[in-house]
Formats: C-alpha cells, sequence, structure tokens
C-alpha cells in the first residue's frame, strides 16, 4: 500500500511546500469547526441531530475539496534547495582533485 | 500533510473527533431532562380463569384476561437525543407464592417522527397474564404502570415509570374455561 502510494506520488505530485501546508491545516480546522458549531445551534434549534452530522458533512466535503488537490496556493513558497551538484564534471576538473589530495596525506 | 493521503488521513481523523465532540455536547444537552409523563390507564373487563399452563409444568395456573383503556401524550420525551421510546405495561402483584410478581402485559414501540399520542380503549394484551400458581383469583391489589425505556443517539438508556398506575381487583371466582379438543 506504502509502495503504490509512493509510486502515485511519483506519477501526480500533490506535495504542498511547508507554508502550504500550515495554511491547508488551518484552513480546514477553521472549516470543520464552524460547519461543527452551526451544525450544533441549527441542529439543537430544530432538535434534529442528524442536521448536525448532515452539515458537519458538508464542511468535511468542502475542506476537502480546498485541501485535498494540491492548489497552487499552496505552492507559493517554495524551498530554495541548493543546485545539484554534478559529481562527475566535478571529479574532471583539477581544483577539486586538488583539494582532496592535502586531507588524505594528513 | 505533505502527501494527499496523509492531507486526507489528517482531515478525516479531525473532522471524527469534532463529530465526537458535538455528539458528546448533545448528550450533554439532555442529561438532565426528567422523560416523566403522565398516563391514564384503566381497565375495561377482569376475568380469571384456571387453566393447564402447558408452556409450565402442565399444571393448573391462573390465567388473567383483561382488557385496559390507556391514555396518554408522550411527544413532550422526544427531543434530539432520543430515536424511539420502548413503552412497556406491566401487572404488579403480591401472591402467597412470590413477594412481588412483574408480568409484562403489552409493549409497544413510538419512533421518531411517528405520533406519540396514545388513547386506546378496550385494548387487549398482548402477552398472556399467567401467575405460577392461584395467585390471581381474589386477588385484590394488582397494579398496572406503563414505564418506558428512552433509546438515545448518545448516552445512557433511561428506564422510567410513568405517573398514574392503576390498581384492580381480580374476581373470587374463576371464569368457566371451555376446553377445546
Amino acid at each position: 500500500m506504502a509502495y503504490i502510494g509512493e509510486k502515485l506520488e511519483q506519477m501526480f505530485p500533490t506535495y504542498l511546500d511547508y507554508d502550504g501546508q500550515r495554511r491547508a491545516e488551518r484552513l480546514f480546522h477553521v472549516i470543520v469547526i464552524l460547519f461543527g458549531a452551526v451544525g450544533l445551534i441549527w441542529g439543537y434549534a430544530i432538535q434534529q441531530f442528524s442536521q448536525t452530522v448532515y452539515i458537519l458533512g458538508a464542511g468535511f466535503a468542502l475542506a476537502a475539496a480546498l485541501v485535498l488537490p494540491p492548489w497552487p496556493m499552496y505552492r507559493l513558497k517554495p524551498l530554495n534547495w541548493q543546485k545539484p551538484v554534478d559529481y562527475e564534471t566535478q571529479a574532471a576538473t583539477p581544483n577539486s582533485n586538488e583539494a582532496k589530495k592535502p586531507k588524505k596525506k594528513k | 500533510m505533505n502527501t494527499f493521503f496523509s492531507r486526507s488521513n489528517a482531515l478525516l481523523a479531525f473532522t471524527l473527533s469534532v463529530l465526537a465532540a458535538l455528539t458528546f455536547l448533545c448528550f450533554l444537552s439532555t442529561y438532565f431532562r426528567a422523560y416523566q409523563a403522565d398516563v391514564a390507564l384503566k381497565t375495561v373487563t377482569v376475568v380469571v380463569k384456571n387453566v393447564p399452563d402447558y408452556s409450565a409444568n402442565r399444571e393448573m395456573n391462573d390465567l388473567g384476561y383483561i382488557t385496559f383503556d390507556l391514555e396518554a401524550d408522550l411527544t413532550s420525551l422526544f427531543n434530539w437525543n432520543v430515536k424511539q421510546l420502548f413503552l412497556y405495561l406491566t401487572a404488579e402483584y403480591q401472591s402467597s407464592n412470590n413477594k412481588l410478581n412483574q408480568v409484562v402485559l403489552w409493549d409497544k414501540i413510538i419512533r421518531r417522527g411517528e405520533s406519540a399520542i396514545l388513547n386506546y380503549s378496550g385494548l387487549n394484551t398482548k402477552y398472556y397474564f399467567w401467575d405460577d400458581g392461584k395467585g390471581l383469583v381474589g386477588n385484590k391489589n394488582v397494579t398496572l404502570t406503563l414505564s418506558w425505556n428512552v433509546v438515545p443517539n448518545a448516552g445512557h438508556l433511561p428506564n422510567i415509570f410513568g405517573d398514574g398506575g392503576h390498581s384492580f381487583k381480580f374476581p373470587l371466582d374463576y371464569a368457566p374455561s371451555v376446553r377445546s379438543h
């Protein structure tokens, strides 16, 4: 299952950047709690607990639509990775060879 | 929160936690309800026979036969934490065999949304009123009581005895029993 998940993640990347993850979590907390509170009040008003559950379910659906897909608004602050080091071309240059040699002597 | 699956997991777990909290609040909001109501009961026919109880020891036992009037408005018992009411009518009496006898004679389920206003006259019992001996004939104090279980969405299961029982006497003589072959 984990293997299938990794494969799917490679085929359709769904990652968010760190700031996007924080905002996504905040967003679904707010939505689910808000719908839950409204559902509680409405369900109490008409004395039907099933309505409370349905309203919470609507909040869940809305939060899922806003948070689960990797929307562009969660990818506004990508991490500044260092540029990948190409070891093969680096090994061919004389500078890097010389830098390593003195270390070996010590 | 990085992958689709971890976000689904977090969202589902959080929603279920909120649902549990809402259910608990629903339970709290109805915890102090008394669930009491008035019941008017009256017997119409009261007959006692002495017939063999083939379901038990085949000995001759007392079998009561009663019809009754029942009037009650249980609409006020329903709230958002009540799924249904289970009503049951019991006869309670003392006999020489037992200090306390309790026999369930009739029951009814009222679901949420159904009419909770009961107005019956001349109702037959659903279950046989057997005594385990000769405790019914001439019994001067048999009390009918309507009780109910309140079945909730969440919380405990209250067992309530309705206000307003009815006491009656059984006749001193057995009614003639017709033997069928």
